[in-house]
């Protein structure tokens, strides 16, 4: 899969544009797609396509002139979308277009099951000209060919119900001006086309220079053959799109491996607010899970939640004013960073593990990757006053800032029956808050514990068995019979921690460079330029046992496709590296978990594996992360004791 | 396909517009127009009623794609040989393609073509009426090459424009299509 990629990215995408005359030159090459492949193509279903994004939707005409929903076309197909224009002159733009469609089409009449499946719609950009009557005289190629495989034309009414569909493909379609300077010579526009699932998400993105019959046949077919698995894997193992809307990194690099990425950075203002009845988790827990344990000077109240989120927003809790609990636990993020290995908290400063969910944090008995803490009433100060987290140099100065800002005024003392902000209630808050964040009522727990058959894909149920059976993963992530917490709230040994304080690493490291470009660096070249893995010993660093080094807490399995990367150090940057590694047996040491062994999964097995850490997604994730978005982020402002009053220039 | 020689006279997707889209948005496609064949007669496309059409636009100054095209459209008026079928190539480079000119031309690729040409204006209304946009580029030496889309347009035994086939499929497809339009309309 990534070799076709790369074969890709070395042929520079052909842009149809007029400008020089070129008609003396020698010509460009006629595109491969006229003729046949000179390589060959990995089997379908053998490599993923990952989602590349949402297609978007509009209003377009069909061939009767009637207004459609984009969408409504595409209907619950697979769609080949291509944005054409029927004067096209350029051979290698839309008369490709044509040619490998006919293609597919005649490959559609053989096989009913595409027939069925597959739809092909070329969308025109110039509705001035191809009026819905001009693309009936092209549909009308295929009036006799019967209904087996549907190749649709569509237009749109004007440039003004087309542009801003153009602009959600970011096709970019420039219309040419005559030397006069006067309107509309013609186009220009790189060829584009679009595979599209049945969940209207795009999955592939073809360019003139690897426009292929037998490749966009081979496409849709191993989307067909991954139905049930399409829902939750995808190389990164951070997203099922089904599941959670609203978590994703900011700057999603799903599909940078392969040269038709494209940027998706999350704007800001898209973040849209909608605020939980929290409490509501906290006493009445979702399927799968138990009742929530809370200390009984520390029940919950909306006052101590409404406090603890507060506080779990607000920069001002850190030293400089600008960093928040959030900001490392990012809601929209699994409560956790994707984009960072280890945790960098104040001013840049390097923390030196990965940062852990929030999400069900309210059932470990142990916390820290290490568990050297165990109540979250606790928790809180660790980062609080840690140099490298929010850096605050002492307990009394976080309370008495806190005193002091005009906002919290009364919030501590109608909270806690009238006492103030100390350290006791200030922990409590944010461990009020943190419970709610109780997240199940899985595709699991609704097939495990709520008995519907249907809730869990065939793929997934495989990879229960696997898990619970071959694998032997629930000996550690454990299901109970009337709940599942998936982790044992003890530490193991898995050799994770044995190989990065050993150095152990591969000769070679493949390092992308740009989207779908990869190179590998030598050991020895990145161990001279790169930091050295920070000292690590896990639970010995507690207990000073010898028998502790290297042992973890084996964290809950909930959500998990939400919080990559894994483990204490974030090394493993997929669900499918993590199946490897158990696969493997872990790293041998002296103190390996017996439990740890080579497991001779097959490549099936490991992608139920990965399907059924999938279903784990809780239902109410969004539900969470809008109420996280609705939270006011607490900012330095004036009045505040650390208000700086030369930002202040009065005027007379 | 033959395309290993790609189409220098296809290779920009630009060209100049001859007809304001207006005039298009009201004017309906195809329709009767006359023009002057090989031999130098007089045409009117309504004498070919009751045959299907096959008409198509270029210049024998062509290099690559014309006669690729004229290939395949050769190969699928031998294929219909003996049906009421008949090809008809307008040139779109009045200036250079005279009568004698297409007539070679003709004669060269298949002698049951038709070759029409006419005057520039003459020219400009049957592109517009069929959508063809051109426009000339010159070539090094004081040459021009003609930049034309190439589709094939299929009008039906009452002389009404049925089918645009776009560049791309193959002969095969056109003499199926071909194939239906004479069962129709008998
Ligand atoms: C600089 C990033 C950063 C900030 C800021 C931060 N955390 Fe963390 N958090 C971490 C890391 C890293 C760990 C794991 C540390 C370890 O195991 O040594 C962690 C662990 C935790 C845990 C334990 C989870 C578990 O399952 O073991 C909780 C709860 C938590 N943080 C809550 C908070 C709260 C509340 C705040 C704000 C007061 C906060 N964090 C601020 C990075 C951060
Ligand atoms: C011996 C106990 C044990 C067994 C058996 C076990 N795990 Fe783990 N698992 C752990 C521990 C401990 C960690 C944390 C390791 C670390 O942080 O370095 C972990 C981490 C993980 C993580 C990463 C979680 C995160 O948030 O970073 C995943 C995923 C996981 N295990 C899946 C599995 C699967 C699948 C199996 C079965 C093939 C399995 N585990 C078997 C103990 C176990």
């Amino acid at each position: 899969m990534l070799a076709r990629f790369f074969r890709y990215s070395l042929t520079s995408v052909l842009i149809f544009s007029g400008g020089a005359s070129q008609s003396g030159a020698q010509s460009l090459p006629v595109a491969p797609g006229y003729g046949e492949l000179n390589y060959t193509l990995p089997e379908a279903g053998s490599y993923q396509l990952p989602p590349l994004g949402t297609a978007a939707d509009g209003e377009v005409l069909d061939t009767s002139g009637h207004t459609q929903r984009l969408h409504q076309q595409f209907g619950s197909q697979y769609v080949l979308l291509a944005f054409i224009y029927s004067t096209c002159s350029d051979v290698n733009g839309c008369p490709l277009t044509a040619h490998v469609f006919y293609k597919i089409k005649s490959e559609m009449k053989r096989d009913k099951i595409l027939a069925r499946r597959l739809k092909l719609i070329s969308l025109s950009f110039d509705p001035l000209v191809d009026t819905p009557e001009m693309l009936q005289l092209y549909g009308n190629n295929f009036r006799y060919a019967g209904n087996a495989g549907e190749w649709q034309f569509l237009t749109t009414s004007s440039e003004k119900t087309l542009d801003p569909i153009l602009r959600a493909y970011n096709q970019q379609v420039q219309r040419e001006l005559k030397d006069d300077g006067s309107n509309s010579a013609g186009y220009s526009h790189v060829l584009r086309i679009f595979l599209i699932d049945p969940d209207k998400r795009i999955r592939n993105i073809y360019s003139a220079d690897f426009l292929h019959h037998d490749l966009l046949l081979a496409d849709v077919r191993t989307l067909l053959k991954q139905e049930d698995q399409t829902d939750t894997w995808n190389r990164s193992g951070s997203q099922p799109l089904q599941v959670s809307r609203l978590s994703n990194p900011g700057d999603d690099k799903r599909g940078y491996e392969q040269t038709s990425y494209r940027t998706r950075s999350l704007a800001l203002e898209l973040r849209q607010g909608k605020e939980a009845d929290l409490i509501r988790f906290g006493t009445e827990p979702p399927l799968g899970l138990p009742a929530i344990p809370t200390p009984l000077d520390n029940p919950l109240s909306r006052e101590k939640i409404a406090l603890g989120r507060k506080l779990f927003y607000d920069r001002r809790l850190s030293l400089n004013d600008t960093f928040s609990c959030a900001m490392c636990h990012i809601p929209d993020q699994g409560f956790t960073s994707n984009e960072l290995a280890t945790a960098v908290g104040i001013e840049g400063r390097s923390v030196r593990r990965n940062t852990p969910t929030i999400y069900n944090s309210a059932y470990a008995t142990l916390l820290f990757h290490d568990g050297r803490e165990d109540s979250l009433e606790q928790q809180a100060w660790g980062p609080l006053l840690a140099s490298n987290e929010m850096g605050n140099p002492s307990i009394g100065y976080v309370l008495n800032k806190i005193r002091q800002i005009q906002e919290y005024q009364g919030l501590f003392e109608a909270a806690f029956d009238g006492k103030d902000a100390s350290m006791m209630t200030l922990g409590m808050a944010l461990a009020s808050y943190q419970r709610t964040l109780v997240s199940g009522s899985s595709a699991f727990d609704r097939w495990y514990y709520g008995n519907d058959p249907n809730a869990l894909s065939p793929g997934a149920q495989r990879g229960f068995r696997v898990f619970a059976g071959k694998g032997g993963c629930v000996a550690c992530h454990t299901i109970e019979k009337r709940y599942a917490l998936f982790t044992d709230n003890r530490l193991h040994n898995t050799g994770m921690g044995y190989r990065s304080s050993m150095g152990i690493h591969p000769e070679k490291e493949k390092i992308i460079i740009a989207p779908g470009v990869f190179i590998e660096v030598d050991r020895a070249v990145i161990d001279q330029v790169g930091e050295k893995p920070p000292a690590d010993v896990g639970r010995y660093e507690v207990t000073q046992s010898p028998h502790d080094r290297w042992k973890y807490k084996t964290p809950s399995l909930r959500n998990i496709v939400l919080t990559a990367p894994y483990m204490h150090d974030g090394s493993l940057g997929s669900l499918k590296e993590v199946i490897d590694f158990y696969d493997a047996g872990g790293v041998p040491n002296d103190l390996l978990d017996p439990r740890i062994r080579p497991l001779n999964l097959s490549e099936q097995e490991k992608v139920d594996l990965v399907l059924f850490m999938g279903s784990l997604t809780g239902s109410n994730v969004d539900t969470l992360v809008a109420d996280a978005f609705a939270a006011p982020v607490g900012d330095i402002g004036k009045g505040d004791p650390t208000w700086v009053s030369g930002t202040d220039v009065e005027v007379k | 396909m033959a395309l290993s020689r790609s189409g220098r006279c296809l290779i920009l997707s630009s060209w100049l517009c001859l007809g304001s889209h207006s005039i298009w948005a009201v004017e309906a496609m195809s329709g009767n127009f006359a023009l002057t064949d090989q031999d130098g007669q007089r045409f009117q496309l309504d004498q070919l009623k009751g045959k299907v059409v096959l008409l198509f636009f270029g210049y024998t100054f062509c290099p690559d794609i014309c006669p690729t095209e004229l290939t395949n459209l050769s190969r699928v008026l031998d294929t219909l040989d003996g049906e009421s079928v008949q090809g008809v190539f307008v040139t779109v480079d009045p200036d250079r393609d005279t009568p004698e000119v297409l007539k070679d031309y003709t004669d060269y690729f298949n002698r049951r073509l038709i070759g029409l040409t006419g005057s520039p204006a003459q020219i400009d209304r049957v592109t517009q009426k069929y959508r063809v946009k051109f426009r000339k580029l010159p070539v090094p030496g004081g040459s021009y090459s003609m930049n034309h889309p190439s589709n094939l347009y299929l009008i039906d035994r009452t002389g009404k424009l049925s089918t645009i086939v776009p560049y791309g499929l193959p002969p095969e497809h056109v003499v199926d299509v071909v194939r239906h339009l004479l069962a129709e309309n008998l």
